[in-house]
C-alpha cells in the first residue's frame, strides 16, 4: 500500500527534476541570447535568429523527451498498479484509446501493427491480437525489467533521500518517514510483525490454469490394446542385466546415514548378512552330513590291520581328523588314503621291525595285488 | 482373544459388530491357531527398516563429512573438494593394493571377501579359461574381458555361442570401454553432466572388437543383430545401424522391442524435418506391430523423447497427447522420464504458456515412484525450472517439493548438479514471491548451508529483496554467510550489501550500526589483506570506500575512518572512481566532532582534488565550528582558496 503511494509520487519527483532541468536550460538559453545583443546589428540579427532556432529546437527536443519520460512513467505505473488478471483487457482498451488519440509512442505503434496483422489474418481477431500483444509486450517488458523497475524505483527513492541536500522534506522522504514509523512502532526484540508488503510481483504472464486431460486424447491407433499374446522378442540377457544395474546406480547416492552405508556394504558382500548366521558362505558344507566328518574308520576298513601299532596310529589319525573343523570330507579321506600308500611303500621296513604281523600282511598284500591290477 | 475384543470396544464399533466379533473370537478359541505365513526377508531388509526411521537433519552436515566443526565444509566448492578428497583416498588405497598385490594375499575372512582381494591382471600371456571370461562379463570388466577373449581365440579354445553373445552385448553396451567403477559413489555423484540437452555426437567406435565379433559370428542370430543395432544407436552411429536394420528386415530376422526403441530414439538424427521424422517413427511402430512385438515403457519414452525436439511444437504436442492415450490403453503407465519429455514438449521457452505441469503433478502426487528409466532423474529439476520460469507459481513449486520429499522419492534427484539446480530454481522462485520473513525463516535458514549453498546470482537476489524490504537485521547473518560461501570477493554482492547498509539509516538500532561498521571494516580489511596467492581479490572502488567510510562514521569510529580516508587519499591513482560527496562531508563532520582539524583539512584537500564544488562549503563549516588558528587557516586557504572572506 505504502509502496504504491510512493510510486505515484515518484514520477512527480522525476517530473519535478526534469522541469527544473528544463527551466535551467531555458534560462541559460535566454542568457545566451541576451548576451549576444552587444555585437553588430546585422550579423547579430542573423546570429540571433539562428540561435533562437537552435534554442527552439533544443526546447522542442526537451519537451519531447519529457513527454516520452512521463508517458513511460504512466505506462509503467499502470502496469505496477494493476495486478489482477483483467488488466490485460484494460491495458488493451487504454492502448486502443491512446491509439485513437494518435500519440506516437512505441507501444501504440506496436498495438497498431498487431491490430493490422490480426485483422489481415482473419479468424479470431481479438484472440490473435491479444496473443501477439502479449508476446510483444512481454518481450519488451519482460519479467526482469518489471521487477527491476519496481526494485530500482523503490531503491531510487532511498537514494533520492540522500541527495535531497537538506532541502525540505520531499514526498519520498515523507513517505519513508511514514514507513519507518510503521516499522518502528511494533518493532521490539521478538516482534516481527512488520508491515512488509509482499513484493507485488505480477506473474510473468497472466496464466489461466486450463486443465489439460493427460490421457483424454484420441490414441495414435497403431497398436491394438487387447493383444495379450505378444512378446517383446528375443531377450538380450546381458544387455538387460547391465541396464538394470545402471538404473540401480542412478539412484545410489553417497550414503546419508550409517544404515545406508551398511546396506551398501552388505550388497558389496563386504559384511555379514542379517540375520547373522555363522554358516554364511558354507553352502557346500551344508550338503555333507556330519557323520561323514566324524566316522572316518570306514576308510580304514579295507587295508588297515586290525591290531598292532599301525592300527593304533591310524585310529589316532582318525580321531584327530574327526576333530578338525577346517578340512572337507574329501581332504580327510585323502589324508587317510595317503597313509595307506605310505605304509605300502614302507612295507619291508615295517616287516623287519615287526610292526606288521604275517596275518595282517595278507590284507595288505591282497590290497597291493588289487592296486597292481 | 479377549484383548482383541477390548480393543474393538475401545474403537467404538457399533454394538452389533462387537457382539459378532466377540462371538467369532470366542468361537476361534477352540479352533486351531492360525500362524501367519513367514515373510521371507532379504539380507538388507532389517537395515532398510531401521534406515526409514532416520530422516535428514537439516542442521547437520551430510553424513559423509567428518563430524567436526572445523572439518565441515560450508561452501559449494568446499563440499565438492572434501567429498572428492575422501574418494581420492579410497582410490589411493585401491592403487596401493594394485601395486603391491603380493602383500595382500592373506585371506583372513571366511567366507572370502571378493572385494578385498587384489584384482587379477590379464595380459596376453595369462593362463585363462572360459570360466574367467564368464566371470569378467558378469563383473562388467570390459577391457579385461576383451583381453581374455583374444587370448582364448588365439589358443583356439572353444567359446560357447551364448558366452560370445554375452560378450558382444557387454561391448555394445559399454562401447568397448570401462565405465567408472561402481565403488566410487562420490565420483558418480559429482560427475557434472555438463552436457547440453542432446549429445548428438557419434561416439561409437567403428571397427572395434564389437563389430569384429559381430562380423565373424556365423550364423548371425537375432540376438546379435539386436545387440549390435542397439549399441550403435546408443552411441549414435546411425548410418550403420539403419543399414544393419534393413539387412535384418531383408533376411527376415526377428528383432526385439528394445531394438526398435533405440531406433525410434534416434529418429531425429536420421531425418531432417518434422514430417519425415514423424513418418519414419510411425513406420517403425507399424513394423513393430507387424512383427507382433509388444511395446513397453521404453517405446513410450523413446517416442516422447523424439517428439520433444522434433520441431513443429503444435503438432508435436498433439502427437504427445495421442501417444499417452495410446499407451494408457495398452496398460503401460508413464514413468517420470515420460513426464519429463512431456514438460519439455509443452513448456518451451519461446512458446505459449502451458499449464500441463499442474495436471502432471495432480497425477503424480502422494505416490512413491521408482526409477524405471534412466531419464527419470531429470524430472524434478525440469519441473522446478518450469514452475519458476514458465509459470512462476509458488503453490506448484511447493507441491513439487512435497512430492520430492515423499517416501524415497528423493533418490530420484539424480546427482549433485541436478540437486543444486533444483534448489536454485526453488530458492529463486520463493525469494521473488514470498514475503521476506517467511522466506528467510521457512526456506533460507532451513536449507542453507547444509542442504543447499546459494550461488552468487541467488545471493544477489536475496540481498536485493532484503534491500527492497529494508530488512536490515538480516544483513550481519547474510554477510557471514557470504564469507563462509567464499563469495565475499564478488563486487556486485559487496556493492549490494553496502548499499543496503548505507541507505537504510533510519531503520537501524545501535547494535546494528555497530555490526554494520564491523562489516564495513571487514570488507575493507579483506580487500587490503588478501594473501599473495589468492586469485580472487576484491578491488574496492572509490564509491565503495566512500560507503565504508559512511558506515564507520556513523559508528563514530574515528581511527578506522581515518585509515580508510588515508587509503583513499594516498592511492588516488589505483582506486577507480571517487566516493560520493556525502561520505566526505560526513567524515569532515566527524573530524569536527573529534576536534582534529588536520584530518579535516586533508579531507577537504582530497575533495578539491576530486573536483567537488562542495569543498568550499565544507571548509567554511570547518572553520566556523572549530575556529581554526593561523596555521590551519593558512593551510585551508591554500587548499580551497579564499572563501573565508565571503563567509
Amino acid at each position: 500500500m505504502s509502496r504504491i503511494y510512493l510510486i505515484t509520487h515518484l514520477p512527480n519527483n522525476i517530473k519535478n527534476t526534469f522541469h527544473n532541468v528544463r527551466h535551467r536550460t531555458l534560462q541559460k538559453v535566454s542568457l545566451c541570447t541576451s548576451s549576444s545583443s552587444s555585437s553588430d546589428d546585422d550579423t547579430k540579427l542573423q546570429k540571433k535568429v539562428e540561435e533562437k532556432k537552435k534554442s527552439k529546437e533544443a526546447l522542442d527536443k526537451l519537451n519531447k523527451l519529457l513527454l516520452t519520460m512521463t508517458e513511460d512513467d504512466v505506462s509503467s505505473k499502470t502496469k505496477l498498479n494493476l495486478a489482477q488478471p483483467t488488466n490485460k483487457r484494460q491495458k488493451k482498451l487504454r492502448e486502443k484509446q491512446d491509439f485513437k488519440e494518435s500519440k506516437a509512442t512505441p507501444t501504440e505503434t506496436l498495438v497498431n501493427a498487431a491490430n493490422n496483422v490480426a485483422e489481415s489474418i482473419g479468424g479470431d481477431v481479438k484472440q490473435t491480437q491479444s496473443e501477439l500483444l502479449m508476446k510483444l509486450l512481454n518481450v519488451a517488458n519482460g519479467d526482469a525489467t518489471v521487477n527491476t523497475n519496481l526494485k530500482d524505483l523503490v531503491k531510487g527513492m532511498k537514494i533520492d533521500q540522500e541527495s535531497a541536500q537538506g532541502a525540505g522534506l520531499s514526498k519520498a522522504q515523507q513517505v519513508r518517514q511514514i514507513l519507518q514509523e510503521q516499522s518502528k512502532a511494533p518493532r521490539r526484540k521478538g516482534d516481527m510483525a512488520k508491515p512488509r508488503s509482499k513484493s507485488a510481483k505480477s506473474p510473468k504472464r497472466d496464466v489461466v490454469v486450463e486443465k489439460i486431460s493427460l490421457f483424454g486424447s484420441e490414441p495414435l491407433g497403431i497398436f491394438s490394446p487387447n493383444q495379450n499374446d505378444l512378446t517383446e522378442g528375443v531377450v538380450n540377457k546381458t544387455w538387460n542385466h547391465l541396464y538394470d544395474k545402471d538404473l540401480k546406480l542412478a539412484v545410489t547416492h553417497p550414503p546419508s546415514n550409517y544404515f545406508q552405508q551398511m546396506i551398501l556394504w552388505t550388497e558389496q558382500k563386504k559384511i555379514w548378512k542379517f540375520p547373522i548366521d555363522n554358516e554364511q558362505g558354507l553352502e557346500e558344507e551344508k550338503k555333507v552330513y556330519f557323520t561323514d566328518h566324524v566316522f572316518l574308520e570306514k576308510h580304514l576298513e579295507p587295508w588297515c590291520p586290525l591290531k598292532g601299532p599301525i592300527r593304533h596310529f591310524m585310529e589316532l589319525v582318525c580321531v584327530g581328523l574327526s576333530k578338525n573343523p577346517y578340512l572337507t570330507v574329501e581332504a580327510k579321506k585323502e589324508h587317510v588314503l595317503w597313509f595307506r600308500e605310505y605304509f605300502k611303500d614302507k612295507l619291508e621296513l615295517l616287516q623287519e621291525t615287526g610292526a606288521i604281523q604275517e596275518t595282517d600282511l595278507g590284507k595288505l598284500h591282497a590290497d597291493q595285488k588289487q592296486s597292481e591290477h | 482373544m479377549m484383548n482383541i475384543s477390548k480393543t474393538l470396544l475401545r474403537r467404538g464399533l457399533p454394538q452389533a459388530n462387537i457382539t459378532s466379533n466377540i462371538l467369532l473370537s470366542t468361537a476361534t478359541i477352540d479352533d486351531k491357531i492360525e500362524i501367519p505365513k513367514r515373510i521371507p526377508r532379504g539380507p538388507t531388509d532389517i537395515l532398510r527398516a531401521l534406515e526409514s526411521t532416520v530422516g535428514r537433519d537439516p542442521t547437520a552436515a551430510h553424513y559423509k563429512y567428518h563430524d567436526d566443526p572445523y572439518l565441515i565444509p560450508l561452501s559449494s566448492s568446499g563440499k565438492r573438494i572434501f567429498a572428492m578428497a575422501q574418494e581420492a583416498g579410497r582410490k589411493a588405497a585401491h592403487w596401493v593394493r594394485q601395486e603391491h598385490a603380493d602383500l595382500f594375499q592373506h585371506r583372513e575372512a571366511d567366507p572370502v571377501i571378493e572385494a578385498f582381494v587384489p584384482p587379477m591382471v590379464y595380459t596376453e600371456e595369462s593362463e585363462v579359461a572360459v570360466a574367467d571370461l564368464e566371470k569378467l562379463i558378469e563383473m562388467r570388466q570390459v577391457v579385461d574381458s576383451a583381453v581374455v577373449y583374444r587370448v582364448l581365440k588365439e589358443k583356439n579354445v572353444e567359446v560357447a555361442q551364448e558366452l560370445e553373445q554375452g560378450l558382444l552385448e557387454l561391448l555394445c553396451y559399454q562401447n568397448c570401454e570401462d565405465g567408472v567403477s561402481e565403488e566410487f559413489v562420490e565420483e558418480r555423484w559429482f560427475r557434472q553432466a555438463s552436457k547440453g540437452k542432446e549429445f548428438v555426437k557419434k561416439t561409437w567406435k567403428d571397427g572395434d572388437l564389437a563389430e569384429q565379433i559381430f562380423t565373424k559370428m556365423t550364423p548371425k542370430t537375432p540376438e546379435s543383430y539386436c545387440a549390435i543395432i542397439q549399441g550403435m544407436s546408443k552411441y549414435r552411429q546411425m548410418d550403420r545401424a539403419v543399414q544393419l536394420f534393413e539387412e535384418a528386415q531383408k533376411s527376415n530376422i526377428p528383432l526385439n522391442t528394445n531394438t526398435y526403441n533405440s531406433l525410434i530414439q534416434s529418429v531425429n538424427m536420421i531425418k531432417e524435418n518434422f514430417d519425415m521424422r514423424w513418418s519414419l517413427l510411425a513406420d517403425f511402430l507399424t513394423q513393430m506391430k507387424n512383427s507382433n512385438l509388444k511395446p513397453n515403457l521404453g517405446t513410450l519414452n523413446a517416442i516422447l523423447y523424439a517428439l520433444s525436439f522434433m520441431g513443429n511444437p503444435k503438432r508435436a504436442k498433439e502427437y504427445v497427447l495421442q501417444t499417452l492415450a495410446e499407451f494408457k490403453n495398452l496398460g503401460i503407465e508413464p514413468s517420470l522420464g515420460s513426464w519429463y519429455y512431456v514438460i519439455l514438449t509443452f513448456c518451451k521457452e519461446r512458446g505459449p504458456v502451458s499449464t500441463i505441469l499442474h495436471d502432471i503433478i495432480n497425477h503424480l502426487e502422494d505416490k512413491e515412484h521408482q526409477i524405471r528409466d534412466l531419464k527419470d532423474t531429470h524430472f524434478f529439476v525440469t519441473a522446478m525450472e518450469m514452475a519458476r520460469h514458465h509459470l512462476n507459481d509458488v503453490a506448484l513449486a511447493r507441491r513439487i517439493d512435497k512430492l520430492l520429499n515423499y517416501g524415497d522419492n528423493y533418490n530420484l534427484i539424480g546427482d549433485s548438479y541436478k540437486e543444486s539446480v533444483y534448489f536454485r530454481h526453488y530458492f529463486a522462485l520463493l525469494c521473488d514471491n514470498l514475503p521476506l520473513e517467511e522466506f528467510m525463516n521457512d526456506v533460507y535458514f532451513k536449507l542453507v548451508p547444509h542442504i543447499y549453498v546459494p550461488e552468487v546470482g541467488i545471493m544477489a537476489e536475496v540481498l536485493n529483496q532484503v534491500d527492497v524490504n529494508g530488512a536490515v537485521e538480516y544483513i550481519p547473518k547474510l554477510w557471514s554467510d557470504l564469507i563462509v560461501f567464499d563469495q565475499s570477493h564478488r563486487e556486485n554482492l559487496v556493492d549490494c550489501i553496502l548499499n543496503t547498509m548505507v541507505n537504510n539509516e533510519q531503520l537501524v538500532t545501535p547494535e546494528l550500526t555497530e555490526s554494520f561498521a564491523k562489516i564495513a571494516w571487514d570488507i575493507y580489511s579483506r580487500s587490503i589483506n588478501e594473501e599473495e596467492g589468492r586469485v580472487h581479490r576484491l578491488n574496492l572502488t572509490g564509491d565503495l570506500l566512500g560507503k565504508i567510510l559512511i558506515l564507520l562514521v556513523r559508528q563514530k569510529d574515528f581511527e578506522k575512518a581515518c585509515k580508510v580516508m588515508d587509503r583513499l587519499d594516498k592511492n588516488q591513482q589505483t582506486i577507480a572512481g571517487v566516493p560520493k560527496i556525502e561520505a566526505l562531508a560526513l567524515f569532515v563532520d566527524l573530524c569536527i566532532e573529534e576536534k582534529v582539524p588536520s584530518r579535516g583539512i586533508d579531507c577537504i584537500q582530497y575533495c578539491t582534488d576530486c573536483g567537488f564544488p562542495e569543498a568550499n562549503s565544507l571548509a567554511v563549516r570547518l572553520h566556523k565550528e572549530l575556529n581554526l588558528d593561523e596555521v590551519f587557516l593558512e593551510r585551508l586557504t591554500k587548499v580551497v582558496g579564499d572563501v573565508f572572506s565571503t563567509s
